[in-house]
Formats: structure tokens, C-alpha cells, sequence
């Protein structure tokens, strides 16, 4: 409950951040429209059959590089003025941090999937199965968003803390998400192409996200700050006098 | 209870390296309630490394880490509780005003069952003046957004205290009503470690002056005040010996001020002329 609450709470002050400045929205916003705009003029001209193919593939990519640059910008605010630290010294769940990442970054997502799934069915009639399926369709949307999200913001918050830079994020993280957008890409296929097995699909990536994110949350903590060494070398070798390596030899008034 | 169980936070032993980079070397410290120690070193010492080992961002390599009397292989929200870091960069969320800043912590820590002390409170106690309360931090200079970093850290009444370079970008007003605030914690038994350049603030506050050099603490001068002496003093009333008594005292006080002084001056001395040359390459 109280993971909960806090999770709630930092959230709450993400969307008060956003809500002033609406960087997020409109840089992801703004991106998913241009490349809506960009897939429109390169395959308008295809056969429908084509479109078929290529409406799953242009949907998870265009995911996929909306996705690590929200996860770029959300993980930015902390690190610009390093506010990550001083969450993580607060007396918090270090687990609803990342909670209220993930939900922040999978809401960015869940917007611009709102722009973008309606885009392609307006721009492709092979889309006509979208609008068709609307219940399924969100609820691809969000599962597929959700497991991208799950690893994302396990290793987008990595980097935030470390010295990495933003350009690792993409090296790490697309070889990473390749199962969940696989799986994402073979589902949405299987509702273009109204196939019966649909929901065994979206039961199935269900449970990888479910798999994802409780990888996740039992990671988070140890990519922020460490694990702590159990080696027996972490002892100090030999008793010590507090202090002792010292000099104290100017540590105490001259007797008077 | 023991010297180490009395420390409000010790390390033991502790080394922390980055790659080949050994930035602490079997480090020994304690800090114990109700006092102030102030940590002086060049840059690249070690001293922001070691600031967070002991609030728990970093896991040391070797060592132990004691906090409130327990060891501390992960310092956890209840020792977190208990503990406050203001870093050298003030971790201010730009877009928020110094108040929402301040409650967004201490709706956190109400979620978990912690008081603290009211935002504007606080922030008012610091010097900001009730216009700057609303107002984005973003918009703030680097001094008002450090008082509102120290009131985030005061607003928790916290048992450790930990401040690197907390007088940064702060004017000699402001300095002065920090060394005023850090006395008031020490007098209300917080265990205060603090890192600054500046000498004066130091040795007006402080009660022990630790020298970080290469990673290790090499030298250190305590005040040593003649409280068994006051305390016997204090139990005489009026009589025709307490003026000269306390004529006296206070001459051994001026003089303790002054040899503390001296002795840290010699401390200061001794800093590494060169940023970033205590760093040494450790072995494998």
C-alpha cells in the first residue's frame, strides 16, 4: 500500500512537470505524427496486400523509436539537476520510483499510439481491422507498450544514475526489446488478419510482460545503487580502532 | 553501549573504486550524535564519493557501514528516515515552486508514516521570502535553490545529517544563518558531516576537522573544550570566587578557539595544491 501510494505520488509530480511544459507529449507527439507522415509517402502507393505485411512492422517501430526517446527525455528531468539521488537517499520504496517511470512513460506511449493506430488505418485500408477490433486493439496496444516499457525504464533509469550516456540506452535497449516487439509484431498480424488464435496471442504477451516486469522490479534497486558485496572481504580484515588510520597527533590541546 | 553502537553512522574499513580508480582507501570514520565534522580535502579527494556511501547511493567494495548502531549493507528506508543529503548540486525539480519541491518529500514520507516539518515553515526559517515560496525553482538563483535544498534536508528532522559543501553560492548573511541552523542540530543531537572550502565556517562550527586525502583520512584536529571544568563551574552559586572563575574560563575558551583555529589552519595547510592529484591508481 504504502509502495503504492508513493508510486501514485511521484507520479502525480511527473504529470505536474509535464502539465507545465508538455515536453514529453509533444516531442513524442510531434515525432509519431512525422513519421506517420513519412510511412504514408514511402508505401501509400503499395499494393493493399503489402500493407498488410507492413502495418504490424511500421506500428512496433515506430513504437520502438518513440518509445526510447520518451524514456531518453523521462529519465533527462532527473538527471539534469540530479533529483534521482535525492529520491533515492528519501525514505521511499526505490521500487515506486520506477513504478511511477513506467507508468508515466507507458501513458506518453498510450497517448501517441492513440495517434498513431487511428493514422495508419486512416492512411492504409488494411488498417479497416483496428477500427474493426477497437477493445483488442487498445489492449494489444498496451500490452506491447507495457513490456517495451518494463525493460526500458530498468536500464533508461541505469543510465540516469551512471555515467552512461543517453546513446548506450539505444544499444541496450532495442536488443533487449526485440522478444516483446516480436511477439507485439506476430500479434498484431494475427488481428489484421482476424485470426481466431487472437487472444492466446495476447494471453501470451500478458505473461511476458508480467515476466518483464517482475524481472524489473527485483532488478531495479541493484542497477540504481549496487548490490551490496557479501564477500568475506567485506569485513574489515583486522579489528579497528575507530579512527585509527588518523594521525591524531595534533588532535588534542598541549597540556596547560 | 559501545563507541561504535553509540555512532550514528560509521564506516570501517570502507574502499570504493571506480574501475582502476580507488577513490576510498580503508577508510575509519564516526560520526556521533550531536556533533558536526567537517571534511576538508581537494577535489577528487573522495569526499562526495564518501558522502554517498554513507547515505546509501553507493555500495562500498570492502568495509563495514554502521548507521544508527546497526551494520548497513543496504541502507534501508528506515535508516533513510533517519538521514538527510543535501549533494553538492541542489536536486531541485526545475518546473516545481520551493514549496510543492518541499512536499512532494514530505508527502513521501507521510505516505510511509514519517512526519515533517511544514514547507513554508522551514523555507521561511532558511531566508526565502514568502513571495519566492510559489514561484518555480527553475527561476531561482543557485543560492535560493540551496536553501531550499538545506530546508528539504532540515524539514526531516534528521539524526545524521549529511551536507556536501552546503555554504555554496550562499551570501555571508546566508552562511551565517546555516552555521546558525547546523549549531541548532547539533544542540538538538543530530550528527552532522559537512564538507565546504570555506575555513572560517568551519572552524566556527565544527568539532572535529577531518583531512581526506587520496582517499583516506590522514589527519584531523578536534576541539577539545573544557566542559568538565564548566560543568563543575555551573554547580557553584554566587560566591566571591565565580567571577574570577569565570573570568578565567572564558580566557581558556578564547584560547581553545584559538589553538583549534591554529591547529586547523595547519590541517588547511596541508591540501593538495592540485585538483584531482589525491586520486590514486590502486592495484588490481
Amino acid at each position: 500500500m504504502r509502495l503504492l501510494r508513493q508510486a501514485l505520488l511521484l507520479l502525480r509530480s511527473e504529470l505536474r512537470q509535464e502539465l507545465r511544459d508538455f515536453e514529453l507529449l509533444l516531442t513524442a507527439g510531434f515525432f509519431t505524427v512525422v513519421l506517420l507522415a513519412m510511412f504514408y509517402l514511402s508505401f501509400a502507393s503499395l499494393q493493399a496486400k503489402a500493407h498488410l505485411s507492413a502495418l504490424p512492422g511500421l506500428m512496433w517501430l515506430t513504437v520502438a523509436f518513440v518509445g526510447v526517446l520518451t524514456l531518453t527525455r523521462v529519465f533527462d528531468r532527473e538527471r539534469e539537476a540530479d533529483t534521482l539521488r535525492a529520491l533515492l537517499a528519501a525514505p521511499i520504496e526505490r521500487l515506486a520510483i520506477y513504478l511511477a517511470k513506467a507508468a508515466m512513460a507507458l501513458l506518453v506511449l498510450m497517448i501517441c499510439c492513440a495517434v498513431l493506430v487511428p493514422g495508419l488505418w486512416l492512411m492504409f485500408p488494411a488498417g479497416q481491422a483496428f477500427a474493426d477490433q477497437p477493445g483488442q486493439t487498445a489492449l494489444l496496444a498496451l500490452l506491447g507498450c507495457a513490456g517495451y516499457v518494463a525493460i526500458g525504464t530498468l536500464f533508461a533509469a541505469g543510465l540516469a544514475t551512471g555515467a552512461g550516456k543517453n546513446t548506450l540506452l539505444f544499444i541496450i535497449l532495442y536488443p533487449l526489446t526485440t522478444p516483446v516487439l516480436m511477439y507485439a509484431l506476430v500479434t498484431t498480424r494475427a488481428l489484421l488478419d482476424r485470426d481466431p488464435a487472437l487472444p492466446d496471442h495476447l494471453t501470451q504477451m500478458f505473461l511476458l510482460d508480467l515476466i518483464l516486469f517482475a524481472a524489473a522490479c527485483l532488478l531495479f534497486e541493484t542497477v540504481l545503487v549496487g548490490a551490496p558485496a557479501r564477500a568475506p572481504g567485506r569485513r574489515p580484515r583486522h579489528p579497528r580502532r575507530p579512527d585509527a588510520s588518523v594521525r591524531q597527533d595534533m588532535s588534542r590541546e598541549p597540556s596547560r | 553501549m559501545s563507541e561504535a553502537a553509540a555512532a550514528a553512522a560509521a564506516l570501517h574499513g570502507v574502499s570504493q573504486r571506480f574501475g582502476r580508480k580507488v577513490v576510498l582507501r580503508e577508510l575509519e570514520l564516526e560520526l556521533h550524535p550531536g556533533s558536526i565534522v567537517g571534511l576538508v580535502g581537494a577535489n577528487g579527494s573522495g569526499k562526495t564519493t564518501l558522502f554517498a556511501v554513507l547515505a546509501g547511493l553507493l555500495q562500498p567494495d570492502t568495509g563495514e557501514r554502521r548507521l544508527f548502531g546497526r551494520a548497513a549493507d543496504e541502507v534501508d528506508a528506515e535508516a533513510r528516515a533517519r538521514l538527510a543529503y543535501v549533494a553538492h548540486a541542489t536536486q531541485l525539480y526545475g518546473a516545481l515552486s520551493a514549496r510543492e519541491n518541499l512536499r512532494l518529500f514530505a508527502d513521501l514520507r507521510a505516505a510511509a508514516g514519517l512526519s515533517t516539518r511544514p514547507a513554508d515553515e522551514v523555507l521561511l526559517e532558511l531566508g526565502l521570502s514568502a513571495e519566492a515560496l510559489g514561484r518555480p525553482v527553475a527561476t531561482f538563483s543557485r543560492g535560493m535553490a540551496q536553501r531550499v535544498a538545506l530546508a528539504r534536508a532540515l524539514a526531516a528532522w534528521p539524526e545524521l545529517l549529511l551536507l556536501d559543501e552546503p555554504f555554496t553560492a550562499l551570501d555571508a548573511a546566508g552562511r551565517g544563518m546555516l552555521s546558525r541552523v547546523l549549531l541548532g542540530e547539533r544542540s538538538r543531537g543530530a550528527a552532522v558531516l559537512l564538507s565546504s572550502h570555506d575555513f572560517d565556517a568551519l572552524v566556527q562550527i565544527c568539532d572535529r576537522i577531518v583531512l581526506l586525502e587520496g582517499g583516506a583520512l590522514v589527519r584531523s584536529v578536534e576541539r577539545h573544550e573544557r566542559h568538565d571544568r564548566h560543568d563543575r563551574h555551573d554547580r557553584h552559586d554566587q560566591n566571591h570566587r565565580h567571577d574570577h572563575r569565570d573570568q578565567r574560563d572564558q580566557q581558556d575558551h578564547q584560547g581553545d578557539r584559538e589553538n583549534f583555529r591554529r591547529r586547523a589552519a595547519a590541517l588547511w595547510h596541508d591540501l593538495p595544491a592540485d585538483p584531482g592529484d589525491t586520486v590514486v591508481d590502486g592495484p588490481r
